[in-house]
């Protein structure tokens, strides 16, 4: 499996926030799938359609994970609104996912 | 770029190379987040900036590895080998455990197209539409392909892809699988080759065949099923398989609809069992002319989805045939039940005008002395227009050639118009006085192989005639030509009669007719006694007739043999007691068949002639008497 950009505009009205972020995983490993499972749910559950996420494998693209500063994946990077903010692994851990992207549980 | 799948040993834990792992791990992760990441397990690869690659760490590759290994086992399992194509549709590899015996292995396939290896069963048509499809870079699946391996066998490869692009969506070319289906299609073959040989049968069957299930709804036609509905208009048109007969029947509309209804309600008994088989007639029009069915349904017993079989045969040449044949018998009948020419001919050409749905008739008789055909009789449906035409007619006259009725004089042949513009070398002006503007169908009348008058249609149902049409004219014609021959002759005769008796009664005193067994039937003239006297009796029962026993038996004698006798005299007392003299002749009579049916015969009277022969001979007497006494 290879993630590459995955596009979500929101279509919500123009005033509400979009969050921006880059999840780097590792094709189909475990914790990557897991990874990308967690975000969906919390996505779906707190940003509705107000997201914007790019999903990058590093097998594939490791230069442009070491680029933007990932060394271990799975990695969420926000990009967008500031503060931009890093959580590293699987993403099992929801609170300190929400307060990284800035999301009140 | 392909991944980096170190360490090359996937369980380190406990080994050296472990070890040495874990501090490279450790040398590239320098953040503590990430550490205990790592020590917690949530991380699956780690980039090393140096080399620009990501390692995967050990879980994560055994994980990855397993999974590749089971998708490869479930593509194991659903084909017999894989193979890549280049851009331009070439193989470039193809591996797989079966790919020898599958009659691929016996020739170089790679750096070939399929369509350039030996395949047997695609038409160029076929390769095109393929061809089409890779352009379209779409996905195929199950492309069935037939060639012969090695061994000289027969098998069946399907082969499905799918398009390959690289990072910038540029084509690649082709990956796909094939799998070996020949014993499959051999066991299909197996088991279609009783479906196929039903089918053979069915679409060489020459009725239409359809099969219906417990709703009407057709499962299964044959060919000639097929044809029809496609090709015919009204009550089934259209009507194949995935179609509801029934449904079809009860919409029938105009003059099939009480048809359409009989017919469902007929097939929905036979489907409820409550009779094996339904039959049913029924005529179709279409626009070459109506056309004759005969249906039936019958029941299907067993377990299946198959409730009736209904079957419906084209029975329009043997209908017209029996048409045809009533109409051959009517004429004779109204021929046989005519006393006169008039109603003869006004009888059968309604008899045509009826059985083939024309509209008038008319009969141009031959006047030989003339030599030309003149309008005598003619019948028509109820109408103005009908009426206004055979007005027309009277008067008609045709010579030998001219016109439809003159052409058929002279040739002795039928002709027809199938309406006023289809007749070659005579425009519709010249033939509208005989047609009508409509078609016209024209035969002769004939009697001892001569024309003697020509029947005459007009109507706008003329068509084509068949054999068995051609045959039914001449054999009106040739009834209708006997029966006015035989009525001529008859007129001719009674004509002849008249005048012998006219000539009879200028040298008779009577005519009379006697049956077989002597007894008068006939008594015209003044005779012995009155006509009522002597009806039903013989000459010897007669009361008056004085003749001795000797002249009676020799007079019976001569009756008994059928003699024909000449001037029989006989006296009879008259009743001022004197007595008359009578002299009769007579001749037996025969009927057509040879039969003796009696006497017929004249009478005079020659009582004045007898009396004066009886004076004479009395004066004679008395003369011969005196002299006698004068001598003496």
């Amino acid at each position: 499996m290879r993630h590459k950009k995955t596009d979500r505009s929101a279509s919500g009205p123009a005033a509400t926030t979009v969050v921006v972020m880059c999840l780097y995983i590792a094709n189909s490993a475990p914790n990557s799938v897991r990874a990308i499972a967690n975000l969906e749910a919390i996505c779906k559950e707190h940003l509705k359609d107000n997201f914007k996420l790019e999903i990058i494998d590093v097998l594939e693209y490791p230069l442009r994970a070491l680029a933007d500063g990932i060394v271990v994946t799975p990695s969420l990077a926000k990009m967008s609104p500031s503060p931009a903010a890093k959580i590293i692994g699987n993403l099992s851990d929801k609170s300190s996912v929400l307060r990284a992207l800035g999301i009140q549980g | 770029m392909k991944p980096d799948l170190r360490p090359p040993n996937p369980n380190p834990s406990g080994t050296n190379a472990g070890r040495r792992f874990e501090k490279v791990i450790l040398r590239l992760v320098k953040g503590g987040p990430e550490r205990l990441a790592i020590e917690a397990g949530e991380i699956d690869a780690i980039v090393d900036p140096e080399s620009g690659s990501a390692i995967l760490l050990p879980e994560a590759q055994r994980a990855l590895i397993e999974r590749k290994s089971r998708f490869r086992n479930l593509v194991g399992l659903a084909s017999d080998w894989y193979w890549e194509q280049d851009e331009n549709y070439r193989f470039v590899s193809c591996a797989g455990a079966t790919v020898e015996s599958s009659g691929f292995g016996d020739e170089s396939i790679i750096g070939k197209a399929l369509w350039e290896l030996a395949i047997d069963n695609m038409s160029e048509a076929d390769w095109q539409t393929h061809r089409r499809q890779l352009e379209w870079r779409t996905t195929f699946r199950d492309l069935e392909v037939r060639r012969v391996d090695r061994a000289g066998e027969v098998r069946y490869l399907s082969v499905s892809g799918e398009p390959v692009f690289d990072d910038s969506d540029q084509f690649k070319g082709y990956n796909g699988i094939t799998r070996d289906i020949t014993e499959r299609r051999q066991a299909e073959a197996v088991l279609q080759e009783p479906n196929r040989f039903s089918r053979a049968t069915l679409d060489a069957l020459a009725p239409h065949v359809g099969v219906l299930d417990a709703a009407g709804v057709v499962l299964l036609v044959n060919k000639a099923w097929r044809v029809y509905a496609a090709t015919h208009a009204g009550m089934g048109t259209g009507v194949i398989e995935g179609a509801n007969y029934l449904a079809a029947c009860d919409d029938a509309q105009g003059g099939e609809r009480v048809d359409g209804i009989a017919i469902a309600a007929g097939i929905r008994q036979v489907i409820a069992g409550e009779r094996m088989l339904f039959r049913y007639d029924h005529a179709c029009d279409s626009p070459v002319g109506r056309r004759w069915f005969m249906l039936s349904a019958t029941g299907v017993a067993g377990d299946t989805a198959a409730r009736a079989v209904v079957s419906r045969e084209d029975v329009t040449e043997r209908k017209r045939g029996e048409l045809l044949l009533a109409l051959e018998h009517t004429v004779a009948r109204s021929l046989a039940d005519a006393d006169d020419t008039t109603v003869a001919l006004k009888a059968v050409i309604r008899a045509v005008c009826e059985a083939q749905d024309w509209d008038c008739g008319r009969y141009f008789r031959l006047h030989p002395a003339a030599g030309e055909l003149r309008f005598e009789e003619s019948w028509g449906v109820a109408g103005v227009a009908v009426g206004q035409f055979l007005e027309k007619s009277r008067g008609m006259v045709f010579r030998p050639g001219a016109g439809l009725a003159g052409r058929v004089f002279q040739s002795g042949q039928p002709l027809w118009v199938l309406d006023g513009t289809q007749d070659a070398g005579v425009s519709p002006t010249a033939l509208a006085p005989e047609t009508g503007a409509d078609g016209a169908f024209v035969f002769p009348v004939m009697a001892d192989d001569r024309t003697i008058g020509v029947l005459a249609f007009s109507s706008r149902t003329v068509r084509e005639p068949d054999d068995r049409m051609l045959q039914a004219v001449r054999s009106i014609g040739s009834q209708l030509g006997r029966f006015l021959q035989r009525q001529q002759a008859a007129d001719a005769l009674r004509r002849s009669e008249a005048r012998f008796r006219r000539l009879t009664e200028l040298s008779s005193d009577w005519y009379w007719e006697q049956d077989s067994d002597f007894r008068f039937t006939r008594f015209v003239g003044c005779g012995v006694l009155g006509a009522g006297e002597v009806f039903g009796k013989t000459r010897w029962e007669l009361p008056n007739i004085v003749l001795g026993e000797a002249e009676w038996a020799e007079h019976k004698s001569q009756l008994a043999a059928q003699w024909s006798f000449c001037d029989f005299e006989f006296a009879a007392v008259h009743p001022d007691g004197q007595l008359g003299y009578y002299c009769i002749s007579g001749e037996p009579v025969y009927d057509e068949a040879g039969t003796f049916t009696g006497y017929c015969g004249t009478g005079l009277d020659i009582t004045r002639r007898k009396r004066a022969e009886i004076a004479l001979r009395e004066s004679e007497a008395r003369l011969r008497a005196l002299a006698g006494l004068s001598s003496d």
